[in-house]
């Protein structure tokens, strides 16, 4: 809300500046968005907590700046509606009110013989400075009476309803045309003020069109009534319009108000509208509200605060916030005011006095209690995130929703949103991978040449509920530069990366098998298994999602750590130099280079280490054959290897690697 | 020859030496096997016994000197080896190595400040239900965060979690207290898009219960946290705030690091900057959890928000956008 500090000077003498004052607010916990100092005033623009619809008027943040400035209030609004006025037939009006629910009180005082005019600057030029247009002198009072003490009004021209006021639910479908020219459609759960035949205003919200006061009104009937704020909160985002009357009454107007707010309206209206009050004031419920008490304890307070407050100045507190003590001081109870119905129990009492005393006031303190059993979660997923970085990976973070289309080409059981932001996008993910291909993409367009990015999160089924996963995609190439000429990333990239992983993750009993993921190109994809448990699928995504080639990987990351070894154990150094022997075997070229290398390592008699370092293909090694080269390191942890140990070793792997159909290479 | 003419000799020829080569030359002829000096050492023989003793000692003193002289020469012959020129300002042969995101980085070193300070740290679900995100946490039931317009609900009735408050009723209902907590995670909330507001987010909350906790402690215990994730220096404001689930609440400002307190557009003229929300936990979430006899207080730290204020970012969306040219600005050790 904005308010401005000359009409809260009206109310309360005010020793500080408009900064100082802003400062003071926002210590109080009014906070002040916005200061905008002009020539001789100032306008403060402020959040309210919701828990404060009294702060929402001048008058109740000059109870508050009172209060914290040792102050009395100036002005007070005491006025009596007037006794005597014509009874006149012709001024009948009936109010009904079909639920004290959703209509606790209702207040209609007809005014007669108004003169419609511009409002005086006094009124106006506030409205302005607090954010409402003026538009002429009976409205204007309205609006001014809600900043002024913070209820809403509303004006209806009398010669335009019938003489009955009905507050009822609006019937499904029934509509309105408010004041603002648009069409309403109304339904069952939207409170309406209506005569005999239609809705004239909706309650708390806006008024009608039709029943609007114009240039021609003569006669008015001036609404001041309580509405129940969650019905109105519901109306007014349903209808998506926010008004000054509903932002009130949608937080709990003070009912404790309505006949001060009308009293104080028929004056205004008299004073700048020439209004008379004619017919009898109506009043659905004169006594509505009841005093509420909170039992107190100074020594709780204190102990919750963690501050010795002494009593008397709690006392002093409670004095200047119109909340009254009754009782003995062992088991007081704090009577409170209408105005401050968000007080309901002692810590909401703890909370005015450290507002008052001022939360700086409190020394901080840390001190270990008890011991706390420590369990600290989610270490492991960090621990792989560290990883990723020093494989070449960039940590990607998405939002988690979707197209469903992907849940569909996965064949998974989604889980939708009843409500999505983005139509298109209405199911959990299933998979971490389209967001991370679009984003693979994005890069490629805005000129990266080499993008790998990963992300570590859950993914949502309706079979498997939530489940921590990693993934990452690698697309591009590696740009040339002056040693190295360029080259597309291909699986083998990838795959070394993957392999990586498991290395630096301890995981050293897993194994590789044919994908069937239709997320990926079966001809450039592997699944990994750890025993015997598919943990997720790593190669070439299929072109028909991606367009471009993306190679990506997604595991599962519980199951993945499951196969971790956690106990590291050492074992040993080899201080005997190994002997390096390189093999070139000639081989079909459709047969898998893993059947040979396993060979190898069956065959050899002593430790040894296998590297392929070269793959050729040639007309003289012969058509569709192709020849790999391994260079094997033999060696032993006790001692260094004879030429003959070698030999022996070396001969067996020749006569195993025939039986493969392998032969030496000339 | 004679020792100290050997000696200058050597001496000279140690010093003349161009090259590694010479020099070794020059070793072998003084201290090699059938050198000079071994020769005359060898001539000890020849000497009356009583002089026998001192003459082996001055012998052996040489060869020291001079092995020594020429294992210094030889230092100085290799430092000044010339090797063919090369460009220098070639560009050198760079690993691929990427980053983790600006939230992860925080995240551990929020998280760490935590572990210093006691507290465990507990995961729970992203898919929660109306009773665990709001009923249990005092959220009353026609409350406006329970619209569909500020909440993501799922079409089985569930919902995604607004906050990761639930964790805490989740432990509460498995542990007693005494407790420390910290719960960290991914929360939803409707939320367009933009550059202060993401429907997805990190928060990390954290909870304290035990007997006579205070707000002197919830005070205490943020201060070394914005301590130790803004400086030592920075300057802190708890300012009085509403939320349904603490009761009294408060919100934590620091001092705007942009104008140091002076006011600025960031600040909007304020000098501080909202941070973070918390307070003393509302009687009934304990009293509801069976225990009455307990206080405790909760925070909750939106981890986007921190990073904004402490890297001066400007646009929310830039953490969901994995634009390289962003995340390759975050290395852990410059943070």
């Amino acid at each position: 809300m904005r308010v401005n500090y000359n009409w809260l000077t009206e109310w309360v003498d005010i020793d500080l500046e408009p900064y100082d004052l802003a400062d003071m607010l926002d210590h109080l916990g009014i906070e002040v968005e916005e200061l905008d100092i002009t020539a001789n005033d100032a306008i403060f623009t402020l959040e309210i907590t919701p828990n404060r619809p009294d702060l929402i008027s001048v008058q109740g943040l000059a109870r508050e700046i009172a209060a914290k400035t040792d102050k009395k209030l100036k002005k007070v609004i005491d006025y009596q509606i007037p006794e005597e006025h014509a009874q006149n037939k012709e001024f009948a009006l009936a109010v009904t009110t079909e639920s004290k629910e959703d209509c606790a009180r209702y207040i209609a005082s007809i005014i007669h013989e108004i003169e419609i005019r511009p409002s005086p600057p006094i009124i106006s030029e506030r409205l302005e400075k607090c954010g409402i247009r003026s538009i002429n002198n009976i409205i204007d009072i309205t609006n001014y009476v809600l900043l002024e003490v913070g209820h809403p009004l509303h004006a209806f021209d009398y010669n335009k309803i019938g003489k009955e006021i009905i507050v009822r639910r609006a019937k499904n479908g029934e509509t309105i045309k408010t004041l603002e020219g648009e069409e309403k459609e109304l339904t069952n759960l939207d409170i309406v003020i209506a005569d005999n035949k239609k809705p004239i205003a909706i309650a708390g919200v806006i008024g009608g069109e039709e029943s609007g006061v114009s240039e021609t009104s003569r006669t008015i009937v001036l609404e001041s009534a309580y509405f129940n704020p969650t019905l109105v909160r519901y109306t007014s985002k349903r209808l998506k319009l926010s008004t000054e009357s509903s932002y009130r009454f949608e937080r709990k107007a003070d009912i404790g108000m309505l006949k001060n707010a009308s009293a104080y309206a028929i004056y205004l209206l008299k004073e700048y509208a020439n209004g008379k009050l004619v017919g009898k004031v109506i009043d659905t419920n004169p006594s509505p509200y009841i005093h509420k008490e909170v039992s107190f304890s100074y020594e709780k307070v204190n102990r919750l605060l963690g501050k010795d407050v002494k009593k008397e100045e709690v006392d002093r507190i409670f004095n200047k916030l119109s909340l009254q003590k009754r009782g003995n001081d062992n088991h007081p109870k704090i009577l409170i005011p209408s105005f401050r119905r968000d007080i309901e129990i002692m810590e909401d009492l703890a909370e005015e006095i450290g507002r008052f005393i001022g939360y700086d006031n409190i020394e901080a303190t840390f001190g270990y209690r008890s011991e706390n059993p420590i369990s600290l979660e989610g270490k492991e997923i960090l621990a792989v995130k560290k990883i990723m970085p020093s494989l070449g990976f960039y940590e990607a973070m998405n939002i988690p929703f979707i197209e469903c289309s992907w849940a569909e080409i996965q064949d998974k059981n989604p889980i939708e949103l009843k409500n999505p932001l983005w139509s298109d996008k209405s199911i959990l993910r299933t998979t971490l991978l389209p967001s991370l291909i679009s984003s693979i993409k994005r890069n490629l367009n805005s000129g990266e040449e080499r993008v790998a990015i990963f992300e570590v999160g859950r993914i949502f089924t309706l079979d498997d509920g939530e489940e921590e996963m990693i993934a990452a995609t690698l697309a591009g190439e590696i740009p040339p530069n002056w040693y190295e000429e360029k080259h597309p990333i291909d699986f083998y990239d990838l795959k070394g990366i993957v392999v990586t992983l498991l290395e630096k993750l301890n995981i050293q009993e897993y194994k590789f098998s044919g994908c069937k993921d239709s997320l990926f190109k079966e001809e450039r994809a592997l699944s990994l298994l750890i025993n015997t448990e598919t943990i997720g699928c790593f190669g070439l995504l299929s072109q028909d999602v991606c367009k471009v080639d993306i190679y990506g990987v997604e595991f599962n990351l519980q199951k993945l750590l499951s196969g971790s070894t956690k106990r590291i154990k050492f074992g040993g150094t080899y201080r005997y130099p190994p002997v390096k022997r390189d093999l070139s075997i000639v081989i079909d070229e459709g047969k898998p280079y893993e059947d040979f290398k396993n060979a190898i390592k069956d065959a050899v008699v002593n430790d040894v280490q296998i590297e392929l370092i070269d793959i050729y293909k040639n007309s003289s090694v012969g058509k569709n054959k192709k020849s790999l080269t391994f260079r094997l390191e033999l060696y032993h942890p006790e001692k260094t290897l004879t030429d003959e140990e070698i030999e022996e070793d070396m001969e067996n792997v020749i006569k195993k690697l025939s039986k493969l159909g392998a032969h030496l290479r000339k | 020859m004679k020792l100290n003419e050997l000696e200058k000799n050597a001496k000279k020829e140690i010093e003349q030496s161009v090259c590694v080569d010479e020099l070794e030359k020059v070793r072998i002829r003084y201290l090699g096997r059938k050198c000079e000096l071994t020769r005359i050492l060898h001539s000890i023989g020849d000497l009356p016994m009583e002089e026998r003793p001192k003459f082996g000692r001055v012998v052996n003193k040489l060869k020291n000197e001079l092995e020594g002289l020429i294992e210094k020469k030889k230092r100085a012959l290799e430092k000044s080896k010339t090797l063919p020129w090369a460009d220098l300002s070639l560009p050198g042969r760079r690993p691929f190595i990427g980053n983790l995101h600006p939230l992860t980085i925080l995240y551990q070193e929020i998280i760490n400040v935590f572990i210093e300070m006691g507290f465990s740290i507990v995961f729970g679900p992203e898919i929660e239900t109306e009773y665990y995100n709001f009923t249990a946490l005092n959220t009353p039931p026609d409350h406006p965060a329970r619209d569909m317009q500020d909440t993501f609900y799922l079409k089985d009735g569930r919902l995604l979690r607004t906050q990761t408050s639930p964790v805490q009723i989740r432990t509460l209902e498995k542990h007693a207290p005494p407790l420390r907590i910290i719960s960290p995670g991914r929360c939803y909330r409707v939320d367009t898009f933009d550059p202060l507001h993401s429907p997805a987010f990190m928060q990390i909350e954290g909870l304290w219960v035990d007997r006579d906790v205070s707000m002197a402690d919830l005070f205490g215990t943020l201060k070394i946290f914005t301590r130790k994730i803004f400086g030592e220096e920075t300057i802190i404001e708890f300012l009085p705030s509403y939320f349904p689930f603490t009761e009294p609440s408060a919100d934590l400002w620091i001092q705007c690091p942009f104008c140091r307190g002076i006011g600025c557009t960031v600040c909007k003229k304020k000098g501080r900057i909202e941070t973070l929300g918390c307070g003393m936990v509302h009687p009934n979430i304990l009293k509801n959890m069976g225990y009455p006899e307990f206080t405790g207080f909760a925070f909750g730290i939106g981890l986007e928000r921190i990073a904004m204020i402490k890297y001066n970012i400007n646009d929310m969306r830039l953490f969901y956008q994995n634009d390289l040219k962003f995340l390759r600005q975050f290395n852990e050790s410059k943070l």
